[in-house]
């Protein structure tokens, strides 16, 4: 049967036709937002640390009671938590991923891309997080400057001279042409007399501490700086353990916290003391949930759909028992007719499938004024068309063949 | 004619059992997915304190300098107000009544050898909070200005936190130990949840556990007590007193004024007093920048629901469509078959109203089904939304206006998607039909 003939059938019947176009247009539609959703939550989720997860012990929520801790207390603090038995090594911190705080700062890299990163701020970072470090080297002992926040004089961010940075490898991919970033000089375009920071290391990944923004390949911007904590009201620290000692080494830290700052630590306020990857599974429980709802809508789509799709096919098709009959009746294979059914939807599909993308790029532009989403990647389009298609032919198929099982015989019976 | 069209109807559709449970799970499922998400938003932004919100205000001063620059992605500095400030308003004494308070949370020491110590949240305030808010008391009664002038140490619990450290005798007389002092307990309020948190620093807590105990914000000032919220501060050089810093906002302030009038009146008097600080030097931007909400304004104006929610509310709005186009689909099919009952009905002498009509109690039928079904499916997705870490989850239940619109969203959604399909069964020609059969 050629196409002509098909095409004017649908013509001549238009309702049921439109019926199913506009269904497969709406689920398109839904389907495309939706798993663009879906991949929006995902990214965070899926984006490397680069940390060693279950061998870092985070500790926060330590604030000063009254006059901020001096420099000499902070790395009173770091010794004492090395001398824990299991501990591998620690550092005071700022900024850490998973700990309340943030620095963020914006970078313009040599080819004029500027970006906003994450700064992670403490001694010996490179180590304490366990980091790999594919190209240059650590910061050197004597590179860093005392920082705190809310202490006195020795806590200014700007040192007067060019500053050494680790920077991650999406960084330098990002900000130098060919990624060729080490030795070479990034500006702060927020601080117009500022030194710059040369590039002394790169690090292969480091989640940042904004898991909000944490998406779209910005999950690794995020930079080292040579700042040693210094005197400070707010304290956290980074402690590296032996994996194998992993209970044993939280209860002897969060013991050796309590002696050391117990005393000075605000009134009211206990130290949290866990491991990364606890904090991390709880700062992700709201992400997760939201999955589980975006998998049920889609799921309850799909089966909608494709129940909507057979209903009306289903009609159809026995609607046009006689039509069918006849046909066989004057030489149509079986498989003729069930070609017949199988394209008769595909054309079908293929039509809601464009008007649905238009509705997914009008609903995702609603929601882009309204909810700072990004721009529906046009990949998704395709991806959704050819789901809707094999959807179709699923739901097709039953009556498709019930069609072909018609025999020739009805042609003579008025049915 | 009515009773009989509902009779057929369910005839009808016990005739076809697989293709009526299609339609009923299909609006059942749009349905119940809407209204979680509909019932999620209803609680998000209901009234936290019905009869009293209409009279409560909240006051905002600009005290920033007009450098400051702000973040978008931190707390506005505004939201809250600096202590002199508040003090300022507090002993101005301009409202009917007025309140200055913040939230912490402190580690309580039971007198109870059976208790561990344990964090507890309650709010820092004014003597004429409880009047404010009209907070009940079980027992005795809250603090006076007197108090709050000498600093004194006493404290009100919560119904249920008085219970957990003295049984079922009041603690009236006896002291708490909270922090490092020690308070003695002069009254005892009932459990007082108004959600959301309204009078809390919203930008840090809107949802959550009530308030376990009150004390008076001086004596927090004067212990240096842990505070909860946003403490917001463009101060250059450190005081070492920052809770009376005069560029540090951290305290929330409510006052209750009764008429237009009065409302007028307060906001010329901010703004007076903006101007005024403007004069001594203290405030740098303009006098009009002095704002006042009312309760459900400054609700409205923190925007409380989150994006996620709205996101999934227009995602199961969304859905329901999709549902519905599909009911119109399994209908007109189901209509259609039917073309040779309906033709003896029109030869018979039925009008194409009542073959209307007819169609018309039959596709409501299929939504009063679905609504049942669909109240299921939301109670489940309530159920699961509860199960969510976020703070405003434990608070997803249905009432009753939320049930009965389920039903009525229900059967409107199913007679709509029955309009198309009835309209073109009606038009069948009886004459073509009856000679087929």
């Amino acid at each position: 049967m050629s196409l002509r003939m098909l095409l004017s059938i649908l013509r001549r019947h238009s309702l049921m036709p439109t019926l199913v176009l506009l269904q497969v247009a709406l689920a398109c539609a839904i389907l495309c937002n939706v798993l663009f959703l879906v991949q929006q939550q995902l990214a965070p989720m899926l984006a490397p640390s680069g940390i060693a997860g279950n061998e870092l012990i985070l500790i926060d929520q330590l604030a000063s009671r009254q006059k901020p801790w001096s420099a000499a207390e902070v790395r009173r603090g770091e010794q004492v938590l090395r001398q824990v038995p299991g501990v591998r090594d620690a550092s005071a911190a700022f900024g850490l991923p998973m700990v309340a705080g943030l620095v963020d700062m914006s970078l313009q890299g040599g080819n004029g891309v500027k970006l906003g990163v994450n700064g992670y701020l403490g001694a010996g970072l490179v180590k304490t997080l366990g980091l790999d470090l594919v190209a240059g080297r650590d910061f050197l002992p004597d590179e860093y400057r005392d920082f705190g926040m809310g202490g006195d004089g020795n806590s200014k961010w700007d040192p007067g001279a060019q500053q050494p940075i680790i920077i991650t490898q999406a960084l330098a991919d990002q900000l130098f042409d060919g990624g060729q970033a080490l030795g070479k000089v990034m500006s702060d375009p927020g601080d117009a007399d500022g030194h710059g920071y040369r590039v002394v290391g790169i690090v292969r990944h480091l989640l940042r501490n904004q898991l909000r923004l944490a998406s779209d390949g910005r999950a690794d911007n995020t930079v080292l700086l040579a700042r040693r904590i210094g005197s400070t009201s707010m304290l956290s620290f980074a402690v590296r353990v032996d994996p194998a000692m992993k209970d044993s080494v939280r209860e002897g830290v969060a013991a050796a916290i309590q002696r050391e700052f117990g005393d000075t630590i605000k009134a009211g306020l206990v130290a949290r003391v866990s491991f990364y990857n606890e904090r991390r599974a709880q700062a992700f429980k709201s992400e997760r949930a939201a999955l589980w709802l975006f998998a049920g809508v889609t799921l309850a789509v799909v089966i909608v759909t494709v129940v909507g799709i057979m209903g009306l096919t289903g009609f159809w098709v026995q609607k046009r028992t006689r039509q069918i009959g006849i046909r066989r009746a004057l030489g149509a294979r079986r498989a003729d007719i069930l070609r017949y059914f199988l394209v008769e939807n595909a054309l079908i599909v293929m039509a809601g499938v464009i008007v649905g993308m238009l509705f997914a790029l009008l609903g995702n532009g609603l929601l882009m004024r309204h909810y700072e989403l990004p721009q529906l990647p046009w990949i998704y389009l395709p991806f959704g068309a050819a789901l809707m298609l094999v959807l179709g032919q699923f739901a097709v198929l039953g009556p498709a063949l019930r069609a072909a099982r018609v025999p020739p015989v009805v042609a003579t019976r008025s049915v | 004619m009515f009773g009989y069209y509902v009779d057929m109807a369910l005839r009808s559709l016990k005739r076809s059992p697989v293709l009526t449970a299609l339609m009923v799970l299909a609006i059942g499922l749009g349905i119940g997915a809407s209204m979680t998400m509909i019932t999620v938003l209803h609680v998000m932004t209901s009234d936290p304190l019905p009869g009293r919100s209409a009279m409560l205000f909240t006051p905002h001063l600009d005290p920033l300098p007009l450098d400051h620059k702000h973040r978008d992605d931190g707390p506005d500095p505004t939201d809250n107000l600096t202590w002199p400030d508040a003090m300022a308003l507090l002993s101005a004494h301009r409202a009917k009544l007025q309140a200055a308070m913040a939230g912490g949370s402190l580690l309580l020491r039971p007198a109870r050898a059976d208790l561990r110590p344990f964090t507890v949240s309650g709010r820092y305030g004014t003597a004429e909070l409880f009047a404010l808010f009209g907070i009940p008391f079980e027992h005795g009664q809250g603090w006076s200005s007197g108090d709050d002038a000498s600093r004194a140490r006493v404290i009100v619990l919560g119904k249920t936190l008085d219970r957990k450290l003295f049984g079922s005798a009041s603690g009236i007389g006896q002291t708490v130990r909270l922090g490092d002092s020690d308070f003695r307990v002069i009254g005892v309020t009932a459990d007082w949840r108004p959600q959301p948190m309204f009078y809390a620093d919203l930008s840090a807590q809107s949802f959550g556990d009530t308030d376990q105990f009150f004390l008076p914000l001086s004596a927090a000032v004067d212990l240096k007590l842990q505070i909860n919220g946003n403490q917001s501060s463009w101060s250059k050089n450190d005081s070492g007193e920052p809770m009376t810093d005069a560029e540090m906002t951290w305290l929330q302030f409510w006052v209750q004024l009764d008429s237009a009038a009065q409302v007028q009146a307060y906001h010329q008097f901010l703004m007076d007093y903006s101007a005024q600080q403007k004069v001594l030097g203290r405030f740098q931007r303009p006098a009009t920048e002095a704002k006042l909400y009312s309760l459900m304004g400054w609700l409205e104006h923190k925007n409380l629901v989150p994006t996620d929610v709205r996101l999934q509310l227009w995602l199961a709005l969304g859905f329901l469509v999709v549902c519905i186009v599909n009911i119109v689909a399994l209908l007109l099919a189901k209509f259609l078959r039917r073309s040779g009952e309906i033709s003896v009905r029109r030869a018979l002498g039925a009008r194409r109203r009542d073959i209307f009509l007819q169609l018309g109690i039959e596709s409501a039928t299929v939504g009063v089904a679905g609504g049942v079904l669909g109240l299921l499916i939301a109670e489940l997705g309530l159920w699961s939304v509860r199960r969510r870490p976020d703070d405003y989850a434990q608070f997803a239940q249905m009432d009753m206006s939320m049930l009965l619109g389920t039903l009525a969203l229900a059967v409107v959604a199913s007679v709509l998607a029955g309009l198309l399909p009835a309209w073109r069964a009606c038009r069948v020609q009886p004459a073509l039909q009856l000679k087929t059969l």
